[in-house]
């Protein structure tokens, strides 16, 4: 059990979530943003007996996508940390944690919560051998979703319920200074390893903070994933000469890619020389990230770069915070970075690693 | 060595490819013979084969995500480590693999 805390096992389970998370997130964002530009901003269905267009079904279909968000991120970390068995107390703890308003963050909790219960129940409850097929079958689905159900509706529901409003509450309330630091950490923070797992924690607190209602932080994780592919292009456009053939060839890529809102193009020109180019992503980022809150611009969809623009509250100020943010990193970029040696190195170098604790099972 | 792994990472479409060809370039430069199955969002590509993952001395699993298909390597010697570590330094990994195993 202890091991089963430790901050790097309960961060693998939440990234496990994320990944099973992200697919859905991208396609009921783009379609509550398709049917909303489409269709002006269409009443979801109510009434399936009567008749509806094509832009109310993408919209609803999308919200019932973003339904689903707790539930898919709790069963995904039951399943990391309890394996099958942990799927279908972890998709319950889900719904629960949106029934009462404990919305994403009560779903990861549940899910943490029901994978331990399975397991738990797979040491303590020992069945004769004629009943072992009913282990996986009845009684550790049966016993985990009650176990934990009952503790998320009559325990912990209510005070996780009240602290994600809080929270909620905090940050739609948040001007001045505070708004500025909030929006440059989120942004430094999702520029940072062009969608590693600093990148992944950004966007998990910012795809939960969607689903409470809070739209700020999506804004600020869209323009800091664009502004390294766009700041990386623009500071090549200046000054050519410091980056290689085959980084320039990496660039071409990475631009298309960036106003896709991918980031991840960046990497191969971040590789050749990390510390200047991580550098100057995260701080245009964190300066995109700032003026984002400090203008209140609010993203209802948390992907899809700048074909979601226009469904921002105010797309004017997210292209200035993109704008300026670029400018910083290519600026950056271009000041620090030196001229290219054409030359390919021979042998790739090794980054120095402490392997020291690496376990071999 | 004869080395098999599995990489995948959280979005599963980038770091998950860089890693495995890492691993594979370290691998083949070192003189190992390696085989490197990939766990993206796409789904597993390049599944190890059963031979494969019979004749291997050591399973490296790179990733920051839990994978699917560990029971293929019960009673294998496993090593696992994040993404990041075969992205930095993928000779220094299996080197250090290749000594811990004493099979220098």
């Amino acid at each position: 059990m202890v091991n089963e805390l430790r901050l790097s096992e309960l961060k693998r389970h939440a990234m496990t979530g994320v990944s099973y998370m992200l697919p859905l997130v991208v396609a009921s964002g783009l379609l509550i943003a398709i049917g909303n530009i489409f269709g002006g901003n269409p009443s979801l269905i109510s009434n399936y007996k009567g008749s509806y267009s094509i832009w109310q079904a993408a919209v609803t279909l999308g919200v019932y996508g973003m339904q689903l968000i707790p539930a898919i991120m709790s069963a995904a970390i039951a399943y990391s940390i309890a394996d099958r068995p942990g799927i279908a107390p972890g998709l319950l703890m889900g719904m629960i944690a949106n029934a009462i308003g404990a919305g994403f963050f009560g779903g990861m909790l549940g899910g943490y919560l029901a994978g331990w219960c399975v397991n738990f129940l797979k040491k303590v409850v020992k069945v004769p051998n004629w009943a072992q097929a009913l282990m996986p079958m009845l009684i550790l689905p049966l016993l985990a979703s009650v176990i934990i159900g009952f503790i998320m509706f009559f325990i912990i529901g209510g005070p996780v319920a009240a602290a994600s409003f809080a929270l909620t509450d905090m940050l739609q309330n948040m001007q001045g200074g505070s708004a500025a630091l909030f929006g440059a950490i989120m942004g430094a923070m999702a520029a940072f390893d062009f969608g590693g797992p600093v990148n992944k924690v950004a966007s998990l607190f910012a795809d939960g903070l969607l689903l409470q209602g809070v739209c700020g932080p999506e804004a600020i994780k869209i323009c800091a994933s664009m502004i390294p592919p766009f700041g990386v292009t623009l500071s090549w456009l200046m000054r050519k000469k410091r980056y290689s053939k085959g980084e320039s060839d990496n660039i071409k890529i990475a631009f298309p890619l960036g106003i896709c809102m991918i980031t991840e193009g960046v990497i191969p020109i971040a590789a050749v020389d990390p510390l200047r180019v991580v550098f100057s992503c995260s701080a245009g980022a964190a300066v995109g990230g700032a003026i984002i809150m400090l203008l209140g611009v609010q993203s209802p969809v948390p992907s899809g770069g700048m074909f979601i623009v226009p469904a921002m509250n105010n797309p004017i100020g997210f292209l200035i915070a993109l704008g300026i943010g670029t400018v910083i990193t290519a600026a950056l970029l271009s000041l620090l970075k030196k001229d290219a040696v054409e030359e390919e190195p021979i042998e790739e170098e090794e980054a120095e690693l402490d392997l020291g604790d690496i376990q071999i099972k | 060595m004869n080395i098999v792994g599995v990489a995948a990472c959280t979005s599963g479409i980038a770091h998950t490819y860089i890693a495995k060809e890492k691993l594979m370039k370290a691998g083949k430069a070192l003189g190992h013979n390696i085989h490197i199955e990939t766990q993206g969002t796409i789904g597993t590509e390049n599944k190890l084969t059963a031979n494969d993952i019979s004749a291997a001395d050591v399973v490296i699993i790179a990733a920051d995500i839990k994978i699917n298909g560990t029971e293929r390597f019960t009673g294998k010697r496993i090593v696992e480590v994040p993404t990041s570590v075969v992205i930095k330094s993928p000779k220094g990994l299996i080197n250090k693999i290749q000594v811990e195993l004493g099979l220098t």
